[in-house]
């Protein structure tokens, strides 16, 4: 087996060099260093099997097993909403052939674009960075519902909401102080759902199950969610959370958790502090379980709408590993000296009657 | 205007989603493209931690004079699942590193790649009593 993952990451390594090669032929390409075969060692997939009617083994209290270590690197790079090429077709109308075909063209994709991976063309991270390299996607697009694969329109209220956030925002510069960067640049919290959406690196999930909790750990940021099980009622609505707050309980073999109390600070994808966030956590086999999430915001959307990914089980050692992000976030220190740099260089520009512009640079980076 | 910026910005990484793969921080933010530098010096310190390991080396100047640098690496638990420990960085150890100078032109810079003077990557070479 490691004989055909160092085959595979030989072949790969290949591709990338022959790439770079290009781009540089090209004279495109601004380098530091070109990438080679040893900058990917190998990285064991998990098995995801999917059983058809897969009932999970039940925790000594009669719960649904769902505990342990999982990822979800290989979602990673999956579309959002449906793409134009599959336009009239459902999730379920894409065949496993057509999902391997695409797969394959994605992961043939992801080897050509090695050298624009980082923002710097040509200068990518090293790849034994990249966890999400080559991705094994699970479907197609992530968005099952509306059966279109779209999310629905925003509302104009929402429209007029996200207009003057855009509005204050564009008050200061991208980094002005450290309030200007995101929550995420600035250690603080990816939010949910942003906390289990795919990244780089830090894919890493551990779900503990007790009799009455569920509590699920995020490694990017360093997460933790305790979510009571049962009906307990959710917290005054004047008390308002990063991570919102969560109510679980098992219907069948799923764990569906209704998360309510979220702030204006961690919307996604311009989500109000009304939102209604449903997660369903469905075991699909042994190893892998579907997460799927289901936004109620009548304030942002006329409708609900849902999207899903898997999350596959991996070995206990290879779970959340502590991300103790502020310990050396020096990458804050970093962009403000930046900017003040740039200020500084602007400044001594104007003075020679030189008008010099800021550097584009998107200070909401870290949401995407 | 600048909201046209921000606007025109978001615009490009709507049409590059799922192109670009974002870090944790923006290195466009932190590092300079146009300043690349290559360095070659021995580790005098080795900070394993979140959310990006940093490691110094102090190198040699053509006056005689000796200059620490810090550069940025990944993230320990990356690096982990790949097998790659803090035993990798050994103190005093002679190491190459190219990579991307601080915006602030600060001796700080974005470590891309890190050999040892004879090519081996230093993050993916086989540990010492596998050679």
């Amino acid at each position: 087996m490691t004989r055909r993952y160092l085959l595979t990451a030989g072949v790969l390594a290949m591709a990338c060099a022959t790439a770079v090669h290009a781009q540089q032929q090209k004279g495109t390409v601004r380098t530091a260093a070109p990438i080679n075969q040893s900058d990917l060692p190998a990285r064991l997939r998990p098995e995801a099997k999917i059983i058809k009617g897969y009932v999970p083994p039940k925790t000594a209290w009669g719960d649904p097993q769902i505990a342990g270590a999982y990822t979800n690197s290989d979602e990673s790079g999956i579309p959002f909403e449906r793409p134009a090429q599959f336009d009239a077709k459902r999730l379920e109308d894409i065949t496993p052939e057509q999902l391997a075909a695409m797969v394959r063209e994605r992961q043939t994709q992801t080897v050509e674009r090695t050298p624009t991976l980082s923002e710097f063309p040509g200068a990518t991270s090293p790849l034994h960075w990249f966890e999400n390299y080559r991705a094994a996607n699970s479907r197609a697009w992530l968005v099952t519902d509306p059966p279109d694969g779209h999310v629905p329109p925003a509302t104009d209220e929402a429209n007029a909401r996200n207009a003057a956030r855009a509005r204050a925002r564009s008050a200061h510069g991208p980094a002005d102080g450290p309030e200007d960067r995101s929550m995420y640049d600035r250690c603080i919290t990816r939010g949910i759902p942003g906390s289990m959406m795919p990244a780089i690196y830090g894919n890493s999930y551990q779900i503990l199950q007790g009799p009455s909790y569920v509590v699920i750990k995020y490694e990017m940021v360093n997460e933790t969610r305790i979510i009571p099980l049962g009906p307990v009622p959710h917290l005054n609505g004047k008390i308002r959370r990063y991570l919102g707050d969560a109510r679980g309980h098992f219907e069948g073999n799923t764990l569906v958790v209704e998360t309510t109390n979220f702030t204006d600070k961690t919307a996604y994808r311009g989500s109000s502090e009304h939102l209604t966030l449903v997660e369903h956590f469905t075991p699909l086999g042994p190893n892998t379980v579907e997460w799927s999430v289901t936004f109620d915001d009548p304030h942002t959307w006329a409708k609900p709408w849902t999207f899903a990914m898997n999350l596959t089980k991996v070995p206990d050692e290879q779970g959340p590993f502590e991300y103790a992000c502020h310990e050396g976030n020096y990458g804050l220190h970093n962009i403000l000296t930046a900017a003040r740099a740039e200020e500084a260089e602007i400044r001594a520009a104007a003075a020679k009657g030189i008008v010099k512009a800021p550097s584009a640079q998107d200070p909401d980076e870290g949401e995407k | 205007m600048k909201q046209t910026l921000l606007t025109l910005i978001a615009v490009v990484m709507l049409l590059a989603g799922g192109v670009r793969v974002a870090a944790h921080h923006s290195f466009a933010a932190e590092f300079d493209d146009t300043k690349p530098v290559k360095v070659t010096g021995t580790i005098t310190k080795v900070e394993w931690q979140n959310p990006h390991i940093w490691f110094f080396i102090d190198v040699k100047n053509p006056d005689g004079s000796v200059t620490n640098w810090a550069f940025s690496g990944g993230a320990p638990g990356q690096l982990m699942r790949r097998g790659i420990t803090r035993e990798t960085l050994k103190i005093g150890s002679e190491v190459v590193v190219e990579g991307f100078r601080a915006k602030d032109a600060s001796n700080n810079g974005f470590g891309q790649k890190v050999t040892y003077p004879d090519g081996r990557n230093v993050f993916t070479a086989a540990p010492p009593s596998q050679q």
